[in-house]
């Protein structure tokens, strides 16, 4: 079986060597914003120009789905809900 | 000088002061030029952190002129013309070593004694209102009176409410003077007449007045981070570590010094800031200045390693040889008032300076004894005439 | 430090597409020492992007450019042993003091190296014109729907509009249709039968012509309309699709679907790259797309020209005659399909989002005084100081001024977000002391 990351409590399964951009537009996810936000998330320009694709990486910081290859057990979120919880 | 409806005022420099001073001028009925070698807020104002705060003041003049300049942000907000622009939120001073300690508790006596409420704040109310707050930090004292403001959102909202006129990317060459009176400015070799003049230029004023060896610039690299939280202050107030206290009280005076703040700005990003380079004048930031400041801001508030910083810039201070702000009528060019030397204070003083400097142009006591800081002590200016 | 010290330094080449790539690949057969640099985990660019093991390959556009590329890998391997490839690390930029800097996202550590010369090949951006709505989900750029397509081997799930100009509409489309998901139509906003001239000088090059022509019989086979004079107007959000309000020619329509891609052309990623400067104590070279658009047939020429140029400068001889004459019938061509798909810009509605990284509007724009400066412009108007860098508002703001948003001076770094950890981490280059 394929190893997951995971999408704020969502599981997405990846292929070793895939992006998270690619995992999470395979798994359906094309909206990676908070609830409330004015703008939201999204993969877009696929090169890590635009930083619409930005995710937290809990316990890392920030980083562009679409440059980043999956790990497993990757916690994602969009970014601004990563600083609402530093403990 | 009368006031008078016909009465034209050139402002030199289109910072906060010089804007906050074109301001009141206008709203007096004055006729105002605001004339600037690039655009509103292009200069320091632009490049600097929002602190209006009393707690990062050397005690004598400067803490006294402080609480007055952040009263007047507080009427200024509750009377309409800076609505929204001016939040308060507390300072706090952190010390991480046993010598430190001592500094901000010699600190925290001297501002209680010019009337400032000081709060101590043992470790676990300071955990409770800085979450993740470094180890090291061993005291600390909250200054709850404290205020923060943009510069150049006061900028901006000083000059959208007034009849100013503005001319950007506008030079002023010198300041035109006739039998020791001025009468106008040059610019692009015209003359624009004025019956009174302004220089509120930073360093740009050296040029306008001669003031090279009494001005110098004094160079801040800065970091701005991606956001910690959506639309809200990441963290429940300013953290400004003893370095820059000490920086601040002159106890410290090595070129390229870091004084540490970490500011948390309205939009949820920070705001860190800062190298001290005197006699840099330059904008540019270099990787060992700036991961420096990061390693110490990392150590005070180890959160920072989940975020990314998005930019970094430098500003560049004008700070005066003894350290105080120059404000006053210059002593041998009649008609000429000048308004620089903030160094890093510009935005907490501005707009009180702005409106002294207005009081004095219209003749009227500026209702604050600014004699400390009249330019005709120094010298070198009497030097001029 | 010595000349001799100086000689032992590499070369940087940034970028390890088939510019950067060729570039690197002349320099080391030349027997210089190189330092190529690539964000991604491994090299091939934005065109010649490999799916992830295991997902389907799917047709990938035409043959010559994967035979390039394979001849290019294998050059690549036998000069390997003069480049230190560092994958996964981003350029951000040269600093106050010179040094250039950058990213190693493995380890996070930012990491400066001194270099003897430096080529920057980081392809182009996409030129998005904005409408209402263009900052949702599910609306992404061509470009990247191709690369992720490339990665997965899998078109995105349900209903798929592509809009704009220009031939990567054609491209993403063929390919979508023949992995299995043709779109619902495709909408050029140009009309190339107007532009007879520019039409006429297209159709004399060949493989560029066999690749639309390929492209153009899927889409027929799939029967994918693909409409001229057509553009979306503006897009919201229904449940879980989306609406797009379109004209098509004069006729306005909303069309319903899950995913929009959007694409008006490519220009340089030049944010922040510093200036080129042959004369330099380092010279800096920029080639590919990132200096100028020339596709991906001429990305390689470009290579060695610009490696040829590094070579010039450090006073060996470096014949580029024959690159010149290929480089410019590429100009060539693009500067023909640029005219003749061109077509009059349009003014945003007042709510349509310009920078979105910072949520400012094309009112928040029109809202500023008529002679502010750039400095106020990002400022005042909070444009271009967003995570992006103005690489996207950059380009529209420059389209709705009729000039360009004059870049932040001196140039900044970094050129990306990076992370607050890694450069505290700064390790400097160990010849400097």
């Amino acid at each position: 079986m394929n190893p997951c990351f995971y999408w704020i409590d969502r599981p997405v399964f990846f292929r070793p060597g895939e992006t998270i951009a690619a995992a999470l537009l395979r798994a359906g996810i094309a909206d990676l914003g908070a609830e409330g936000s004015t703008v939201r998330g999204r993969v877009f320009c696929g090169i890590g120009a635009c930083q619409a694709c930005v995710v937290a990486v809990a316990g890392e910081g920030a980083v562009e789905a679409c440059l980043t290859p999956a790990r497993p057990g990757m916690r994602l979120a969009p970014p601004p809900s990563l600083g609402q919880r530093h403990e | 000088m009368a006031r008078s409806p016909s009465l034209h005022v050139a402002v030199i420099g289109a910072g906060i002061v010089g804007a906050a001073a074109a301001h009141f001028l206008a709203a007096a009925g004055a006729r105002v030029t605001l004339l600037d070698a690039s655009g509103p807020a292009a200069g320091a104002t632009g490049a600097s952190d929002g602190a209006v705060s009393v707690a990062s003041k050397k005690p004598g003049p400067m803490m006294d002129l402080a609480r007055h300049a952040r009263a007047f942000y507080g009427s200024c907000e509750a009377d309409g013309l800076l609505r929204g622009l001016f939040h308060r939120r507390s300072t706090f001073l952190v010390a991480r070593t046993p010598l430190e300690a001592k500094l901000v508790a010699e600190h925290g006596v001297d501002l209680a004694a010019a009337g400032e409420r000081v709060l101590d704040v043992d470790r676990p109310t300071l955990l409770n209102r800085i979450p993740g707050l470094g180890d090291g930090v061993c005291f600390a004292l909250e200054i709850p009176d404290d205020g923060h403001a943009l510069g150049y959102e006061i900028t901006q909202r000083l000059l959208q409410r007034s009849s100013v006129t503005v001319r950007r990317n506008t030079h002023v060459s010198e300041i035109v003077m006739r039998a020791g009176q001025a009468v106008g400015v040059a610019v692009r070799g015209e003359m624009l007449a004025a019956d009174a003049v302004l220089v509120a230029a930073g360093i740009g004023s050296v040029g306008l007045l001669g003031l090279g060896d009494i001005l110098i610039p004094r160079k801040g690299q800065m970091v701005v981070t991606d956001r910690a939280a959506a639309g809200r202050p990441a963290i429940d107030g300013h953290l400004m570590a003893a370095s820059y206290l000490a920086a601040k009280r002159g106890i410290v005076r090595d070129n390229a010094h870091i004084g540490l703040v970490i500011d948390p700005l309205v939009t949820g990003q920070f705001l860190i800031g800062g190298s001290r380079e005197d006699h840099r004048s330059d904008q540019t930031t270099d990787a060992v200045t700036i991961s420096a400041i990061l390693r110490d801001a990392l150590d005070l508030y180890p959160p920072l390693r989940e975020r990314r910083v998005l930019r970094t810039f430098a500003g560049v201070r004008t700070a005066s040889r003894d350290g105080l702000p120059i404000i006053g009528p210059h002593p041998h060019f009649g008609g000429v008032t000048v308004a620089t030397g903030f160094e890093g204070d510009g935005i907490c003083l501005g707009p009180f300076m702005g409106a002294c400097a207005a009081r004095m142009i219209l003749g009227e006591a500026p209702g604050v004894d600014l004699s400390l800081l009249a330019p005709q002590r120094f010298a070198a200016v009497e030097a001029l005439a | 430090m010595s000349e001799q010290a100086m000689t032992e330094l590499p070369v940087l080449v940034v970028g390890g597409g088939p510019a950067g790539v060729a570039a690197a690949v002349t320099l080391a057969e030349a027997s210089l020492r190189v330092l190529l640099i690539e964000q991604r985990d491994r090299l091939g660019g934005a065109i010649h992007r490999q799916p992830a093991p295991g997902a389907p390959q799917i047709w990938r556009g035409p043959a010559r450019h994967r035979r390039n590329w394979t001849e290019l890998t294998s050059r690549l391997e036998r000069v390997a042993a003069r480049i230190e490839l560092r994958t996964s690390s981003v350029f951000l930029g040269v600093d106050g003091a010179g040094r250039f800097l950058f990213e190693d996202c493995r380890v996070s550590q930012v990491f400066a190296r001194r270099v003897r010369a430096a080529i920057v090949a980081v392809g182009a951006i996409e030129r998005i014109r904005p409408f209402e709505g263009w900052e949702l989900p599910g609306v992404m750029s061509a470009g990247g729907a191709q690369i992720l397509l490339k990665e997965t081997g899998r078109p995105p799930e349900g209903p798929i509009v592509v809009a704009g100009s220009g031939p990567l509409l054609l491209a993403v489309a063929a390919q979508l249709a023949r992995a299995g998901n043709p779109p619902l139509a495709v909408l050029e906003r140009g009309n190339p039968w107007r532009r007879p001239k520019a039409l006429a000088s297209l159709m004399t090059a060949g493989p560029q012509l066999a690749e639309a022509a390929a492209y153009g019989t899927v889409l027929a086979l799939k029967r994918v309309p693909y409409r001229i004079e057509s553009e979306v107007l503006g897009v919201t959000e229904t449940g879980q699709g989306l609406t797009i309000r379109v004209r098509l020619g004069k006729v306005e329509r909303l069309l319903q679907a899950r995913h929009l891609l959007v694409h008006d052309g490519l220009e340089p990623n030049r944010i922040g790259i510093p200036l080129p400067a042959p004369e330099a104590d380092v010279p800096v070279f920029l080639a590919g797309d990132g200096r100028e658009i020339h596709g991906a047939d001429a990305a390689m020429l470009d290579g060695q020209r610009a490696a040829a140029a590094v070579l010039a400068s450090l006073g060996r001889t470096a014949p580029v005659a024959a690159l010149e004459t290929a480089l410019g019938k590429a100009r060539a061509f693009q500067r023909d399909l640029a005219e003749a798909l061109r077509s009059p810009p349009t003014l945003p509605s007042p709510e349509t989002m310009i920078c979105r990284c910072e949520g400012r509007r094309y009112a928040d724009f029109t809202a500023l005084p008529a002679d502010a400066s750039a400095r106020e412009i990002r400022l005042m108007g909070r444009f271009g100081l967003g995570a992006c860098q103005a690489r996207f508002c950059g380009p529209m703001l420059a389209e709705l001024r009729g000039e360009p948003l004059s870049s932040a001076s001196p140039p900044r770094w970094p050129l990306r977000p990076v992370s607050l950890a890694a450069l505290a981490n700064f390790s400097m280059d160990q010849t400097e002391t």
